[in-house]
């Protein structure tokens, strides 16, 4: 997976965001009426999609999409 | 009437932090024999160095097993009280509850209550007068986004608690349940901290007219019920929420 299908298929999981939003280098929590619930959606989308568990300091850590890509895969390899 | 807790021995599950970790803290001011329970050993050691000494005992167990559960009822001398204070907190939002997230939350949240109570009962372990505080939630009457499971174990653990005291009152076991609002605890910590800004935290405090509320708040509630002072109480179920569900809070 790269990091244009993670931002697709994320997008998919916004379901009140327009699609091509995010960038790699777009801050997630700059989303229009971000809100817990979004911090929620990405916990979960990590789990579903990549069986990866984030923690509440990996979100604190990560502020783009790139970072988040990288915390999920480097995750997905341990 | 605190003093009535003094020659009683006390369980106190999920010790090892937050409410638990409070109680018997709190609890050991006044009754000489508790017993701790958690899964985690060395959070659990830490709970008994900060709890007043006494003849306390610490039993390492994981309530989500079924096998730790009887092991566990077996092993320990007959109470007086439990104050059943293991907890899991999960956001996940409806759309992504899979059955992996349910039993997480249903075996932590509400099965552990079930079945230590029946081997509890099973094993005779139970002194007649006893009393049983479980914790319960607000939430289960004020819900928030993504607490479908949490909100939902809860309000299993309630309904099963009315039955339960209902059942155990010819041998005088009382049962309550507390519904906390939000306390300041690690999974307050985790949940709140990780989701939410600065901005939202602080509009989130404002719903709270007495503001968010501390591990100590529900412990001495807890303490109360555990004791003889409440002995006319059972199936009461009390809301502890600095006001959150009064209604809408005046805003600046």
């Amino acid at each position: 997976m790269d990091i244009q299908e993670f931002i697709q298929r994320l997008e998919n999981e916004f379901e009140d965001l327009p699609k091509g939003t995010l960038k790699p280098d777009t801050n997630y929590r700059d989303i229009p009426n971000w809100s817990s619930m979004h911090a929620l959606i990405i916990i979960a989308f990590a789990d579903a999609q990549f069986n990866v568990e984030l923690t509440a300091s990996d979100l604190r850590n990560a502020n783009t999409i790139q970072d988040l890509y990288d915390v999920i895969k480097s995750k997905m390899q341990s | 009437m605190l003093e009535s807790l003094k020659h009683k021995t006390i369980l106190v599950t999920g010790a090892s932090s937050g409410i638990g970790r409070t109680t018997a803290i709190l609890l050991s001011l006044y009754c000489d024999n508790i017993i701790i329970t958690a899964r985690r050993e060395k959070e659990l050691n830490d709970t008994l160095l900060m709890m007043k000494k006494g003849n306390h005992q610490v039993i390492v167990a994981d309530l989500k097993q079924t096998s730790e559960i009887e092991h566990l009822a077996k092993t320990i001398p007959s109470i007086d009280g439990w104050a059943h204070c293991t907890g899991k907190v999960l956001p996940v939002p409806v759309k992504f509850i899979q059955q992996k997230h349910y039993e997480d939350v249903f075996q932590t949240n509400y099965l552990s209550a079930v079945y230590l109570l029946s081997h509890l009962l099973k094993y005779n372990k139970l002194n007649a007068n006893s009393s049983i505080v479980f914790i319960s939630s607000i939430s289960t009457l004020h819900s928030y986004f993504g607490g479908a499971l949490y909100t939902s174990s809860k309000a299993a653990l309630e309904s099963y608690a009315r039955t339960v005291a209902l059942e155990l009152a010819p041998k005088k076991i009382r049962v309550n349940v507390l519904q906390p609002a939000l306390v300041r605890t690690n999974i307050y910590e985790d949940t709140v901290n990780a989701a939410m800004n600065e901005e939202e935290i602080k509009k989130y405090e404002k719903q709270y007219p007495l503001g968010i509320g501390d591990p100590q708040d529900v412990a001495n509630m807890i303490v109360f019920l555990l004791s003889n002072a409440s002995k006319w109480m059972t199936g009461t179920f009390i809301k502890m929420d600095g006001g959150l569900t009064l209604g809408f809070n005046k805003s600046d």
